[in-house]
């Protein structure tokens, strides 16, 4: 077997080029999915039966059936309701629902976890509902919530490559044009692989800065909360109350 | 300071408070002692409202708690009543991504809008009092039970309530802890705070309490004073009750 990499070398601008689509398509999506996902979350914990069901359902629908499907889908079938898109907004429509359904789940179990009590003590003291999910709720569900966001964010960037059926022109049908006519199908996808191993290890590396970032027992209090905590200062000699 | 009237809390089928009037001067130390099940939890909760009553009303500093009339009232209102009761659980329930100063500082800082700075001031002061001046930026997972209690008094403290409920605050602490929590809570006894307590550390009843309730059942069997409940104890429950539990 004779291998050139000389003609990865010489494509690797356009693989370069087609991977910023790439992450164009996937951070598009992350951002709007998880923003969908926090309301489908908080509907499908809710006590009225009307918010709760349709996110159910939701959620079974879009994570019951393929991406794949979706993809076509949307491309396909939206011009049978009068809705003609290009393959870039759809792609990012059917990737947005995907993430929305696949974080909704994320996000509730991170919200869920923060136990009843800590919510009670918390009114107790007078705060209201939004004061409890911003302060109480919020910081601790995001640490909880990290591991498995960012793994379900690494599929779902190497899922972007299914955008290539619907022809959005990223890494990975750009992979299979220069293949199809070079005929250098190791070396292209060699790199190609490459291209996406960076960019995942980019998202490994952010949720291990996420979680070092989270893990507040450990990691001291910072010379600004110090500061505005007045730990420093002499203990205050006033009386209690 | 708090009236509660013919209350009344059904989960269910089942009667956890069955028709409870009781009525707490300012100043005064109620001890709520019964087995377990008797519906102690249940009344404070009440108080505060985080149970909602089934019927009757619940009164503190003169101003109904969670509703008017037959309406509920504002999520608002209601905060700003619950800003006025402290409240002490079981479990302690503290924030674990706080430390102890922040735990005891947050209600002041989020809820009555104080400044970061004087919050502080005010909560190491507190913290001081608990004999936690040392712990200050301890995260609750690296406190003892005992001392994950006093940072939760000092929180209840900090907002300065017109009364205090105390959830069974030691039942969930090892027995040589026991100990550091009551004195805490005597202290604030002695500077005049009205409590309602529920407990079943009776030597604590005994000492401290201005009047004692037993509760069997959701009903308030017997009430009166420390001498009269463990001295001259008169319905045939109450005595079978301290029987098991003063051995």
């Amino acid at each position: 077997m004779h291998l050139d990499f000389g003609v990865a070398w010489k494509f690797l601008p356009i693989l370069l080029q087609a991977s910023l689509m790439t992450i164009a398509l996937f951070v598009l999506s992350q951002v709007l999915g998880t923003a969908a996902a926090f309301f489908v979350a908080l509907a499908r914990m809710s006590p009225r039966a009307w918010l709760r069901r349709p996110a159910m359902a939701y959620i079974w629908v879009v994570r019951g059936t393929p991406l794949l499907l979706h993809l076509f889908f949307v491309y396909y079938a939206a011009p049978a309701f009068g809705i003609t898109l290009d393959a870039f907004p759809a792609a990012i429509i059917a990737m947005s629902a995907s993430a929305a359904a696949y974080n909704a789940e994320i996000i509730r179990a991170g919200l869920q976890a923060v136990h009843r009590g800590q919510l009670e003590a918390a009114y107790a003291v007078g705060m209201s509902y939004g004061q409890v999910v911003r302060r109480i709720i919020v910081p601790q569900a995001v640490r909880i919530i990290i591991p498995p966001y960012m793994g379900n964010a690494i599929s779902h960037c190497k899922n972007s490559s299914l955008a290539s059926v619907i022809t959005v022109p990223e890494l990975m049908l750009t992979a299979q044009m220069i293949y199809s006519s070079t005929y250098r199908a190791i070396e292209i996808l060699t790199v190609t692989g490459a291209i996406y191993l960076v960019l995942t290890s980019c998202l490994s590396a952010l949720q291990m800065y996420g979680e070092r970032l989270t893990a507040y027992e450990q990691r001291g209090l910072g010379e600004g909360r110090r500061r505005r905590l007045r730990l420093d200062a002499p203990l205050p000699t006033m009386p209690a109350s | 300071m708090i009236e509660v009237e013919s209350l009344v809390k059904h989960f269910g089928a089942v009667r956890a408070l069955d028709g409870v009037s009781l009525s707490v001067a300012a100043g005064e130390v109620v001890c709520l002692i019964g087995p377990s099940g008797s519906g102690k939890s249940t009344l404070l909760r009440c108080i505060n409202f985080l149970e909602e009553p089934t019927s009757g009303v619940v009164r503190v500093n003169g101003k109904r708690v969670g509703r008017e009339g037959t309406r509920r009232v504002s999520a608002r209102e209601l905060a700003r009543t619950r800003a006025e009761i402290g409240m002490v659980f079981q479990h302690f329930y503290l924030w674990p991504h706080m430390i102890a100063l922040e735990n005891v500082i947050e209600g002041l800082v989020t809820v009555k809008g104080m400044g970061v700075g004087e919050a502080a001031a005010k909560g190491r002061a507190l913290l001081e009092k608990v004999g936690l001046t040392d712990k200050m930026e301890v995260y609750p997972e690296h406190l003892s039970g005992g001392q994950r209690q006093r940072v939760a008094i000092a929180r209840a403290l900090a907002m300065e309530p017109r009364v205090m409920l105390f959830d069974e605050p030691t039942s969930s602490l090892d027995p040589e802890l026991v100990g550091e929590v009551l004195r805490v809570m005597e202290q604030v006894a002695s500077e005049g705070m009205t409590m309602v307590v529920a407990t079943h550390e009776m030597g604590f009843a005994r000492k401290v309490a201005d009047r004692v309730v037993f509760l069997d059942q959701g009903k308030i069997l017997e009430v009166g004073t420390p001498e009269e409940i463990f001295g001259r104890p008169r319905h045939e429950r109450l005595r079978r009750f301290l029987d098991k539990v003063l051995v």
